[in-house]
C-alpha cells in the first residue's frame, strides 16, 4: 500500500461525493429521517390488555369482561381461530375455556383453562389473567375456586423481555443506513468506470490494490460514520458500546465488499440502483424479524445480515455480551470476508 | 539501445477470434515523434493499451525505457503520459484540482498547476468545474495531465480528434516542445496532415499489422509521386496541365509549357500521407 496514492485517492473520492448532491442528500436524508422514525415511534410498552376468548359455554360472569376498561375483549367462534388471531400479533393473550367449566365447578373439580400467550406479551400477563378469571369465578360461584393453566406460548418466546416498539426498530434503521452506502460506493465505482477516469488513474504509478484501499476506506468511513452517529443518537451504545461497535465496523465492511461486487456486475449506474436495492431490501429482511418478533421464520438465519441485526438488537436491547453473540459475529465476519474477496476479485477484473 | 524508448518485438493481442494486434515488431528512438496511422478499428489503441501496461500482451514483449511493461510495470508508468482518446477527466472537479490529482498520484513535489494550465492555453480558467469546458479545453486538459509527470515518452491517443484549427494548433505546438524537451512521443491519429507535419516517422497500421514504417519524406519518395500542376488559359475556360516532377525531361516539359501556352497558374503537388496509405494497403485511413 502506498500511503501517499491511497490519500490523494480519498482526497478525490471525498471531493467526488462531497459535489454529488445526489449522494449527499441520501446520506443527510436517511440519516434525519431514520433517527426522526425513531423518535416519533412509541416509547412506552402498551399496558392496556387485548384478550381474546374462546368460550363454548360462557358463563354469565365472564361476559362482564368486555365492559372492563383495563382490558379489550373478543369472543372467537373457535380454538383455531383464537390462536391465528394471537399468532397475528392481534391479541396478548387469549383463553380458552373447556366446554363443561361450569359443570366442572359444580362439581367442585378444577376446569382446565388453556391461556395462549403472544411472544410481544409482558411478563405481568400471566399473574393478571390468573388473577382475572379467579375473580370471575368467584363473581360466577361466589366463593372462590380452583382451576389449572396450561400456558402456551405462540412464536418466539420474549416474556418478561418487553421491548419499546422504537428500541426494537432500531437495528432494522441502523442496518438500512448501512446498506444505502452500497448504493453510494457502487455508483462512485461505476460513475469512474463509465467515465473512463478508472482508466487514467490505472496508468499511473498506482495499484489496483491502492484503488481498493482507498475505496474501502471511504465505504466503510461512510457507512460506519452514518451508522454509529444513528446509533449515539438514539442511545444504541448504552450497553456493550465496543460490541456495538465492532459489529457495526464489520457490517460496514460487509457493505464496502457487496458495494464492490455490485459495481463489478452492474452495466451503469441505473443497474447499480437496480441490482442495489434488490440487495438492500433482501439484506433488510432479517431486521424486520428483529423488529417484530414472530414476523419472521428461522430461514431468515440464511441471509448474512440476520447476524448484524440480531447482534445489535440482543446487545443493545437485552445486554448481551460477548460470549453471547460470539458466534453472530464470527458468521457475519466470515460471510463479509468472503463478500469481501469475492468482491476484489470480480471488480479487479472489471477495472483492468 | 539506450537510444531507443519504445522496443516492440512480435507483439500481439486478440480479442475472442479478433487478431486485433498481428504480431508487430517497431522500436521508437529517444526524441523521436512515431506516428502510428490508421483507420478506426486498425489496432492502434490496443497497441497502446499494451505499451502502457492496460492490458498485458499475448504474445511478444515490449520494452519502454529499458523496462519490460509486464514486468515492471509500476516502473514503466510513473515514466509515461498517456492522454486517452476519450475524454476521462474528473469532471466535477477544476482543471488544477484534476491536475493536483494526479500529480500527487506520481508523487510531483512542487507541481505547479497553474504553470502547465497557462502552457495548455487554460489560464483564467484553473479553477472551473471541467463539466464547463468546452471540448477542446477538455483536451487540452487531458494532454495536460499526460505531461504532469514531466514523462519520458507520452502517448497520444488521437489528441485532436474533432477539435477546433486553434485548439489542434496549440496541442501540437505542445508535441513539439515536449519533443524538444527531450521527450519521445507516440501519436496515435487517423489525421494524416497532423502526422505530416509533426512525425519524425509514421507507420501505417492495418487490420492489426503495420504496413509501412518509414518518415513522411521517404514513404512519399517511395510510394507517392510529385508534379506541377499548371492552370493555363483556353478560350474562356482553364484547363489542367500535369509534369512529372521526378523525371530527367521535367525542365524541358516546364519550358515548352510557357512557350506554347498561356500559364494562368502553376504549383507543385506531392503525393500525401492518404495516397500513400491508399497505395499500402489498399484502404482508406478514414474508412
Amino acid at each position: 500500500m502506498n500511503g501517499r496514492i491511497v490519500r490523494a485517492l480519498l482526497k478525490k473520492d471525498f471531493a467526488l461525493f462531497m459535489s454529488n448532491r445526489f449522494y449527499l442528500l441520501i446520506t443527510i436524508v436517511a440519516v434525519v429521517f431514520y433517527v426522526g422514525i425513531y423518535f416519533i415511534l412509541p416509547s412506552d410498552v402498551d399496558e392496556r390488555l387485548s384478550l381474546a376468548m374462546y368460550a363454548p359455554v360462557l358463563p354469565p360472569a365472564f361476559s362482564q369482561l368486555t365492559t372492563q376498561d383495563a382490558a379489550e375483549i373478543e369472543l372467537f367462534e373457535s380454538e383455531e381461530a383464537l390462536k391465528e388471531a394471537v399468532l397475528d400479533g392481534d391479541y396478548q393473550a387469549a383463553i380458552a375455556l373447556p366446554a363443561d367449566i361450569m359443570e366442572v365447578w359444580l362439581a367442585g373439580g378444577k376446569p382446565q383453562i388453556t391461556v395462549y400467550y403472544s411472544a410481544m406479551a409482558p411478563p405481568e400477563i400471566s399473574a393478571a389473567i390468573v388473577a382475572l378469571v379467579k375473580e370471575l369465578a368467584y363473581i360466577e360461584t361466589g366463593q372462590a375456586l380452583n382451576f389449572d393453566t396450561t400456558e402456551e406460548v405462540l412464536g418466539p418466546d420474549m416474556l418478561g423481555d418487553q421491548i419499546a416498539l422504537r428500541d426494537r426498530m432500531r437495528p432494522l434503521l441502523a442496518i438500512f443506513i448501512l446498506l444505502i452506502e452500497i448504493l453510494t460506493l457502487a455508483s462512485l465505482i461505476m460513475v469512474e468506470i463509465e467515465q473512463g477516469t478508472a482508466r487514467a488513474l490505472l496508468v499511473t504509478s498506482m495499484r489496483v490494490s491502492d484503488l481498493f484501499i482507498a475505496k474501502g476506506i471511504l465505504g466503510v468511513g461512510l457507512a460506519l460514520g452514518q451508522a454509529a452517529f444513528f446509533m449515539a443518537l438514539v442511545g444504541g451504545f448504552s450497553h456493550q458500546p465496543l460490541i456495538i461497535l465492532t459489529t457495526l465496523i464489520i457490517g460496514s465492511l460487509m457493505v464496502v465488499g457487496i458495494g464492490f461486487l455490485v459495481a463489478s456486475f452492474s452495466r451503469d449506474v441505473m443497474s447499480v440502483t437496480g441490482w442495489g436495492m434488490l440487495i438492500l431490501i433482501i439484506l433488510a429482511i432479517p431486521g424486520f424479524g428483529t423488529a417484530i418478533p414472530g414476523l419472521l421464520s428461522d430461514w431468515t438465519k440464511v441471509i448474512p445480515s440476520y447476524y448484524l441485526t440480531d447482534t445489535v438488537s440482543r446487545v443493545a436491547n437485552y445486554g448481551a455480551g460477548w460470549g453471547d453473540i460470539g458466534t453472530n459475529l464470527a458468521i457475519l465476519a466470515g460471510f463479509t470476508a468472503l463478500v469481501f474477496w469475492a468482491g476484489i476479485m470480480v471488480l479487479r477484473r472489471r477495472y483492468q | 539501445m539506450a537510444d531507443k524508448s519504445i522496443i516492440v518485438k512480435d507483439l500481439t493481442y486478440r480479442y475472442g477470434k479478433l487478431l486485433a494486434v498481428d504480431h508487430i515488431d517497431f522500436d521508437v528512438d529517444v526524441g523521436e515523434i512515431l506516428g502510428l496511422l490508421g483507420p478506426n478499428g486498425a489496432g492502434k489503441t490496443t497497441a497502446v493499451k499494451m505499451l502502457t501496461g492496460q492490458i498485458r500482451p499475448q504474445e511478444g514483449k515490449a520494452i519502454l525505457l529499458g523496462h519490460d511493461v509486464v514486468k515492471e510495470t509500476e516502473k514503466v508508468q510513473s515514466q509515461i503520459g498517456v492522454c486517452f482518446e476519450q475524454t476521462n477527466l474528473y469532471e466535477q472537479m477544476s482543471a488544477l484540482d484534476n491536475l493536483k490529482l494526479f500529480a500527487e498520484l506520481f508523487g510531483m513535489k512542487d507541481f505547479d498547476g497553474y504553470a502547465l494550465l497557462k502552457r495548455v492555453g487554460l489560464e483564467g480558467r484553473e479553477r472551473d468545474k471541467v463539466a464547463n469546458y468546452s471540448k477542446g479545453m477538455k483536451q487540452r486538459l487531458m494532454v495536460a495531465r499526460s505531461l504532469v509527470n514531466l514523462p519520458q515518452i507520452i502517448f497520444l491517443d488521437e489528441p485532436t480528434a474533432g477539435l477546433d484549427p486553434v485548439s489542434s494548433e496549440a496541442i501540437g505546438n505542445i508535441i513539439l516542445e515536449e519533443r524538444d524537451r527531450g521527450a519521445t512521443i507516440f501519436l496515435t491519429t487517423h489525421d494524416m496532415w497532423e502526422a505530416d507535419k509533426l512525425c519524425d516517422r509514421v507507420a501505417f497500421m492495418d487490420q492489426g499489422k503495420l504496413a509501412a514504417l518509414d518518415t513522411p519524406r521517404n514513404l512519399k519518395q517511395q510510394y507517392g509521386k510529385r508534379s506541377l500542376i499548371a492552370e493555363v488559359a483556353a478560350g474562356d475556360k482553364l484547363e489542367k496541365r500535369e509534369i512529372d516532377m521526378d523525371v530527367d525531361s521535367t525542365a524541358l516539359e516546364v519550358e515548352k509549357l510557357f512557350e506554347k501556352e498561356k500559364v494562368v497558374t502553376l504549383h507543385s503537388e506531392e503525393a500525401t500521407l492518404e495516397d500513400i496509405f491508399i497505395k499500402v494497403t489498399g484502404r482508406r485511413l478514414t474508412e
